[in-house]
């Protein structure tokens, strides 16, 4: 039993940053019908940023801010000088353009800092002792802190999308550009703050999940393909399904490896599988909203 | 005065017509009729070609160009002249990759299912090809051994892409868009667990993958009863060259084939649901049966691209990087940069893709020697610089070149050159041309 509480928040924690990556995807995909491929990439450059300013003795918590800063501007740029220019014409042209950001952003990493694995301290104690004792299981303090973060995220996005101006002007155009247009929103800031706000949730995502998995080039490649997977099993247009997608496939990854030996390496094909049996029934994920056609 | 014209209408129309395609149409164009002839009702005729006038317009493309790369590039292996040996494999890289992306463009560009997963028959292809020369399964005609001759593992790649297509096109019936990218991205990667599954290491070698022997260009193109066309080639370090006549062969034979399907009653239900699926059904496309076909085939064109791939390298290993998700983005993106629904975008895109590439690394290698050069000292190196400009090219073609090279030439061709169509004979408009003309 205590084992299985142990894989359980090993599984919730992990899934927690799959969440957050997909959450971000989702507010991305929300305002500009666009997959941000570059996304765990922006990601993974803050987490270099926020690396050096911890070497150069700035707290942690502070680096981090400004590292999500970072990932805020990194993000809105993006919008405005890449892909707002296309954005009317091809979708494939957009793809390729945000292919191109993907390449570029991984490269400047290891221009700037190198090819070999760097450190960055956890927001959270990570002592040998540091863990809670939870129906028999130690659990670390970190893995509660991941979870706990992903939860304050979650009510703090609620109150803006629910409870403030901005957030109403968001929703508003996810829902319908023209008409936001309209009626007064200025929709090219909002886009903005929609790409930027989904950078500071990825950057917040490679930042967390950095100091257990060693900081490379290539930290978030594989949680970006996991988080695209969570956001398309939860609904793309879904910020409560992607939450849920991420967290499901925390837990699948974390069962998966601890309790069926000769799948613990076939996590994709056990997805596949998964991710069909969804989809066939709901093919906009399991809270997204299915495209009404009017004939 | 019949609502029907005679057969002779048809074809002088459907000659005229094939002149005004040609370009030289204009106020001057030949007109066929004149006069009392009222002919409103007359149906309108596509002008539609023939397999021999493709496989014509090929060659007269294809020839020039196939002059040119094997002078420009050396390719007759004329020793200090032109490229190196790795210039000719990377040659060979390009040619075969554009193989890939034909297959991803009948998929995504013609039919619009977008497919990130074509890496799958990519890997699926090399990994048949090596299964197949190297005898890792019993099969009939080949020997004790089993061991295939490379050239025939070409079409058995091709089949079972095909089978394992129509299964992938399977979800599509029900997925779009992103759904269905992201599920052919999720196939990539199960793909690849599977094949590193150690439980089949017997004939997937597992983790290691299957090392085999280079393929060897054999000496005679064909022999035919003693008919023999020598290639010209002797043994193994001629490797590249033969990949690179063996691609474009393949590539241009596959050209034509999907040139004359996608103007097949076939390929235009796929057009037809690429533009409006509602309104496809509605005419009687039956989508279930041309998603999985257009599917299936897409898979096998890779397919028998992936086999060229393993033969080349002598190697079929789950982790070389074309067979996961970078050669899924490499896809694409020579896919997109070629022109979406072009029969030459492929080709286009891939070299494009690869020698772009190929010199945004080799500027990254050595900047203080490359154009940029007043920027860096001498002797700089920067690690990530090459891949940095290529990402940046990428975002300037994406901006300034949104329908692909392939694209970008028609719409300045079509600014430079006016086509006017000829209006139907017996028509006022007609009437009035040739009365100007008199």
């Amino acid at each position: 039993m205590s084992l299985f509480i142990q894989r359980m928040f090993d599984g919730l924690a992990e899934g927690s940053i799959y969440a957050l990556l997909a959450l971000a995807l989702v507010v991305v995909f929300r305002s500009t019908g666009q997959l941000n491929f570059a996304q765990g990439e922006i990601g993974t450059l803050c987490a270099f940023f926020a690396s050096t300013f911890t070497l150069s003795g700035w707290p942690v918590w502070l680096a981090v801010l400004v590292a999500m800063v970072i990932g805020f501007v990194i993000a809105a740029l993006v919008e405005r000088v890449v892909v707002r220019p296309i954005e009317d014409r091809n979708p494939g042209a957009v793809i390729v353009a945000l292919i191109g950001v993907f390449l570029a952003v991984n490269q400047l990493s290891a221009m700037f800092w190198g090819v070999d694995a760097r450190s960055l301290p956890s927001l959270f104690p990570t002592d040998a002792d540091a863990f809670i004792r939870i129906g028999g299981a130690a659990i670390r303090i970190e893995r509660l802190g991941i979870i706990g973060v992903l939860i304050v995220l979650l009510v703090l996005l609620f109150l803006l999308f629910n409870y403030t101006k901005i957030g109403l002007a968001m929703r508003a155009v996810a829902n319908n550009q023209e008409s936001s247009n309209l009626v007064g929103i200025r929709v090219g800031n909002i886009l903005i703050l929609g790409w930027g706000l989904a950078g500071a949730i990825g950057a917040l995502a490679a930042l967390l999940l950095a100091p257990s998995a060693g900081l490379t080039g290539t930290l978030m490649l594989g949680p970006f393909l996991l988080a695209s997977v969570a956001a398309v099993l939860g609904g793309l247009d879904s910020p409560v399904g992607a939450v849920v997608g991420g967290l499901l496939i925390g837990l699948l990854k974390a069962f998966l490896i601890g309790y069926v030996d000769f799948l613990s390496d076939m996590l994709f094909p056990v997805m596949l599988v998964v991710l069909l049996a969804v989809l066939l029934f709901r093919p906009a994920g399991l809270f997204g909203t299915e495209k009404v056609e009017r004939v | 005065m019949s609502d029907s014209p005679n057969d002779d209408d048809v074809i002088d129309r459907a000659m005229t017509e094939e002149i005004a395609d040609a370009g030289v149409a204009g106020p001057s164009a030949p007109v066929t009729e004149e006069g009392e002839v009222e002919h409103s009702g007359l149906p309108i005729r596509t002008p539609q070609y023939g397999g021999l006038h493709w496989l014509g317009r090929v060659l007269v493309f294809a020839i020039p160009l196939g002059y040119l790369l094997i002078r420009v590039f050396g390719v007759t292996g004329i020793a200090g002249d032109g490229w190196s040996n790795s210039g000719l494999g990377l040659l060979a890289d390009a040619l075969i990759i554009a193989i890939a992306v034909m297959g991803v463009n009948l998929i995504t560009g013609y039919t619009g299912q977008l497919s990130i997963g074509h890496a799958a028959f990519f890997a699926i292809g090399a990994f048949t090809a090596l299964i197949l020369t190297q005898g890792k399964v019993s099969t009939p005609f080949f020997g004790e051994e089993n061991l295939w001759d490379p050239g025939w593992t070409l079409p058995v790649a091709g089949v079972v892409c095909f089978v394992v297509g129509c299964l992938v096109g399977l979800p599509a019936l029900r997925l779009s868009g992103i759904y269905l990218a992201l599920t052919t991205l999720v196939f990539v990667e199960a793909v690849r667990s599977i094949l590193k599954y150690e439980e089949f290491a017997g004939v997937t070698g597992g983790a290691t993958g299957i090392k085999g022997d280079k393929y060897t260009p054999p000496e005679y193109v064909f022999d035919f009863f003693g008919i023999k066309l020598p290639t010209g080639l002797d043994g193994r370090g001629d490797l590249n060259q033969w990949m690179i006549y063996l691609s474009l062969g393949l590539l241009l034979l596959i050209m034509l084939m999907v040139s004359g399907l996608i103007r097949s009653r076939i390929g235009r239900a796929m057009v037809a649901t690429r533009d409006n699926e509602l309104a496809a059904e509605v005419m009687g496309v039956n989508l279930a049966v041309i998603k999985t076909v257009a599917f299936g085939l897409s898979g096998a064109i890779t397919g028998v691209a992936g086999a060229l791939f393993g033969l080349k390298l002598g190697l079929a290993e789950a982790d070389i990087p074309l067979f996961g998700l970078f050669g899924a983005i490499t896809f694409l993106v020579a896919m997109v940069v070629g022109g979406a629904a072009q029969i030459w975008g492929p080709m286009v895109g891939a070299v494009f893709y690869v020698f772009v590439n190929e010199l945004a690394r080799s500027v990254g290698e050595n900047p203080s020697e490359s154009i940029f050069s007043f920027a860096f000292d001498e002797g700089t190196k920067l690690d990530g610089l090459g891949g940095v400009i290529f990402g940046i090219l990428l975002i300037l073609f994406a901006r300034f070149a949104p329908f692909g090279a392939v694209g970008t030439f028609r719409i300045i061709r079509s600014k430079l050159v006016q086509v006017i169509p000829k209006p139907p004979a017996g028509s006022l408009a007609a009437r009035a041309m040739a009365a100007e003309d008199d």
